[in-house]
C-alpha cells in the first residue's frame, strides 16, 4: 500500500451512516448507573478500562471477565449497534465463532443465525463458477461450522448479557472519553455522562471507538491512509418470496450497470445486498428508498415484494496504524485497521486481536507473565493487520479495475474461469478472513510450521467418553498456558513435567489413543488422531489460550522449559 | 550466467514454429480481440509455469 502518513489528521471520512434510512432494526437499550466515582468514591486505578462496546470492545471484556480481570467498559451510547445503522458486519469465521463458543454464547448465535455452503459468481449473464463449502475439508476438524451470518448487533447483545451474567467487568453506558493523558504508570481518562463528569485511571486503556478514534491524536500515533474512489450502497431487504439460500455474487451484474453485486442472507430473513455505484455517484440519492426500489426491481422483478428494513452508502478507505499500542494505550479492532469489507476481514479480525489481547492482559494481571508478553500484541496482531489490508486492497483492486490493462486482465480472467478451473483462483471477489498465522512472534518458538498458527477447536473424548473439544481444556486452563502430551509419558519425564507445570502454572493434559493407564494429572482420549494431527503429531505440543500453538516438540526437555519462558515472555 | 536468469535463456523446443502459431492466432482478431487473447495466453502461460520466482523473473526481463 502506498502509504501517506499526513492524512490521518484529516479524516474527512464518511462512511454514509448519516444517510441511512428503512424502517430500522429494533435494539435493546441498556440504562445508565451511576458509578461510583460519581458518588464520592476515592479515586482507585482500574487493571484496564475499554473504550467502546463494539464487536472487539465487548469481545475484549467478555474475554477479561472470565478470566476474572475487573475491567471497566465505558460506551457513549446506551444501545449495541450504531443508532439507525446498526446492520454492519454479517459474516463470522470460524475462528470468530470458535472464539465464541469458548465465551459461552455460540450456540445463541448459531440459532439466531444463517448458515450457507453454496456461492455462485456471476458476470453478465452467465455463471463463472459455484463452490459448496461442504466440500471443503480444512474447515471439518473445528466443532464450529465455516461461518455464521449473522447482524452484528446481535452477537454484540450476547455478548452484554453475557459480560453481565460474568459480574467481573464493570459496563458503563452513555460514558464518553473527552481527554485522554499518561502519567507514565496510569493513564488518566476524563469520562463525560449525562450526571456529571469524572475521572478514571487505568493501568492500561484499550481504545475500542472503531474508525472516528480521538485516541490516534491524543497518542500521537501515525496513521497511513488510503481512500477510495470505489461506492456501494448496501440494502437489508425481507422477501415475501425468498430467494434460494446461497451466496450470489456478480463481478458485474447487468441490473447494475455491469458493475458489482453481492446478495446473501442474515438473521431473520433478511438479505444484504450490496451494490457497487459509480464513483461520483450522489451518496443521498442512491439511498433514496425511491432509488433503491427501481435497483431491487432491476434485479429482482418488479412483482417481488420487499420491506426494506435499512439501506446507507459505503465508502471504503483502509487504515493501518503504525503500532498497536502507544505504551499503555492499546489498539484494537477498527481503531488499529479499517479494510474494505471483502472477505468479512473487519469485524473478524477485531475479535481476534481481543482474543490475543484478553489472555495476556489477565496473564499480567494475575502477575502469571510480566509486562513484556504485551509487546507480543503488537508483533503478531500488526502482521494479522497488515495482511489484512494487504489481502482487502487486493481485492478491491479486482472489484474495481482501471480502465485500461486492469479491466482487460480482468476480463481475461472471468472468460477463462468459465472453462478453466485454474482461473478461479485469479477471480477475486474476497478472500475470507481466516486465523492469521504469526510469523515472527517474540512468543513464539518456531521449531514446526505450524507453531504461530491457531489450533481448530477439536473433538475428542474424557475418560468417561463423553465428547469434549479443545475449548473445553482452554476454558479448564483458565488463562494458563495448555500442555498436551500425546502418548506414553515415562515416569521420569511425568515428575519433570509436574513440576514445571506447577511452576509456571501450566496446566498439562496427556492425550492417549485408546483407554491405557495414565501417569499424567488429567489425561483425554483421541482415538481418531486428529488433535494430534491439529498439534503437528509431535510429543508435546503447548498451546495458549488463544488456541495459537506457541511451540511444539518430540521430548520433556529444556527445550520445553524454554518454551513455556518464551510464551510468557519470562525473563 | 546464474540461476537468476535461467528462464530467459532459450527454451523454446521450436521457436519459429511457436512465433508462427502465435501470429496464426491473432489473425482475423481487432486490436480489441487480440490484447483479450494476449492477456488470457499470459494468464495460462502463468498458471503452466506456477513458481512466483520465476514469474517475477519473466515480468523484470520483460519491464527491462
Amino acid at each position: 500500500m502506498s502509504n501517506n502518513n499526513s492524512n490521518y489528521t484529516n479524516p474527512a471520512y464518511s462512511n454514509g451512516y448519516e444517510f441511512s434510512g428503512g424502517a430500522g432494526y429494533e435494539l435493546p437499550t441498556y440504562p445508565f448507573v451511576t458509578p461510583p466515582e460519581l458518588l464520592g468514591a476515592p479515586p482507585t486505578i482500574y487493571p484496564v478500562v475499554i473504550v467502546g462496546g463494539g464487536m472487539s470492545g465487548l469481545t475484549l471484556a467478555a474475554g477479561l471477565a472470565q478470566l476474572g480481570v475487573p475491567a471497566v467498559i465505558l460506551d457513549e451510547d446506551n444501545t449495541v449497534g450504531v443508532k439507525g445503522a446498526s446492520s454492519r458486519g454479517i459474516c463470522y469465521t470460524q475462528k470468530s465463532l470458535e472464539v465464541f463458543d469458548k465465551l459461552g454464547i455460540f450456540e445463541r448465535i448459531k440459532a439466531k443465525g444463517v448458515e450457507w455452503h453454496i456461492g455462485r459468481t456471476f458476470a453478465g449473464n452467465d455463471e463463472v463458477y459455484n463452490f459448496n463449502l461442504r466440500d471443503r475439508a480444512d474447515f471439518k476438524l473445528s466443532s464450529q461450522p465455516p461461518f455464521i451470518n449473522i447482524q452484528q448487533f446481535y452477537i454484540e447483545g450476547y455478548l452484554v448479557e453475557r459480560i453481565a451474567q460474568l459480574g467481573v467487568v464493570d459496563m458503563r453506558w452513555q460514558s464518553r472519553v473527552s481527554a485522554c493523558t499518561s502519567n507514565g504508570d496510569s493513564v488518566n481518562l476524563q469520562i463525560d455522562t449525562p450526571e456529571g463528569n469524572y475521572q478514571l485511571n487505568a493501568a492500561y486503556v484499550v481504545d475500542c471507538t472503531g474508525t472516528g478514534t480521538p485516541f490516534h491524536k491524543w497518542c500521537n500515533m501515525p496513521v497511513s491512509s488510503i481512500k477510495r474512489d470505489d461506492r456501494w450502497c448496501i440494502a437489508d431487504v425481507r422477501f415475501k418470496v425468498q430467494p434460494p439460500t446461497e451466496r450470489h455474487t456478480w463481478i458485474e451484474a447487468p441490473f447494475n450497470d455491469n458493475r458489482a453485486v453481492w446478495q446473501h442472507l442474515m438473521a431473520d430473513e433478511v438479505w444484504r445486498i450490496d451494490y457497487q455505484m459509480r464513483p461520483d455517484d450522489d451518496p443521498a440519492y442512491v439511498s433514496r428508498e425511491d432509488v433503491l426500489r427501481e435497483r431491487l426491481a432491476k434485479q429482482f422483478g418488479a412483482q417481488a415484494e420487499c420491506d426494506i428494513v435499512w439501506v446507507g452508502p459505503y465508502s471504503y478507505r483502509s487504515q493501518l496504524v503504525e503500532r498497536m499500542n502507544a505504551e499503555r494505550v492499546f489498539f484494537m479492532g477498527d481503531t488499529a485497521k479499517v479494510v474494505s469489507p471483502f472477505g468479512a476481514r473487519g469485524g473478524n479480525t477485531g475479535i481476534s486481536d481481543a482474543d490475543n489481547l484478553a489472555w495476556k492482559i489477565a496473564a499480567v494481571h494475575h502477575n502469571r507473565a510480566p509486562a513484556a508478553l504485551l509487546n507480543s500484541y503488537h508483533q503478531e496482531r500488526h502482521e494479522a493487520a497488515s495482511v489484512n489490508v494487504q489481502v482487502t486492497a487486493r481485492t478491491t483492486r479486482y472489484l474495481r479495475p482501471n480502465d485500461g490493462a486492469e479491466r482487460l486482465f480482468r476480463d481475461a480472467t472471468i472468460a477463462l474461469a468459465k472453462q478453466h478451473s485454474f482461473a478461479r483462483a485469479l477471480v477475486n471477489t474476497g478472500r475470507m478472513a481466516e486465523a492469521n498465522p504469526y510469523t515472527r512472534s517474540g512468543c513464539c518458538t518456531y521449531n514446526h510450521p505450524l507453531v504461530g498458527r491457531s489450533v481448530q477447536n477439536v473433538a475428542f473424548t474424557w475418560c468417561n467418553g463423553q465428547a469434549a473439544h479443545l475449548n473445553d481444556l482452554l476454558r479448564w486452563a483458565n488463562g494458563n498456558l495448555l500442555l498436551l502430551w500425546f502418548g506414553d509419558l515415562p515416569t521420569t519425564s511425568a515428575g519433570k513435567l509436574r513440576n514445571t507445570a506447577r511452576i509456571s502454572g501450566v496446566h498439562m493434559v496427556q492425550v492417549v489413543g485408546k483407554v491405557q493407564q495414565t501417569s499424567a494429572v488429567e489425561a483425554v482420549h483421541d482415538a481418531t488422531g486428529a488433535l494430534a494431527a491439529a498439534c503437528g503429531a509431535q510429543q508435546w505440543a503447548l498451546i495458549r489460550p488463544d488456541s495459537y500453538l506457541a511451540a511444539t516438540g518430540q521430548t520433556a526437555n529444556a527445550q520445553l522449559i524454554k518454551a513455556i519462558a518464551t510464551a510468557l515472555a519470562l525473563p | 550466467m546464474t540461476h537468476m536468469t535461467t528462464d530467459i535463456q532459450l527454451n523454446l523446443e521450436d521457436a519459429d514454429g511457436f512465433y508462427e502459431q502465435l501470429l496464426d492466432a491473432h489473425l482475423d482478431l481487432s486490436d480489441k480481440e487480440s490484447a483479450l487473447l494476449n492477456a488470457k495466453l499470459i494468464l495460462v502461460m502463468a498458471n503452466a509455469i506456477g513458481n512466483s520466482a520465476a514469474l517475477a523473473r519473466c515480468l523484470a526481463a520483460a519491464k527491462a
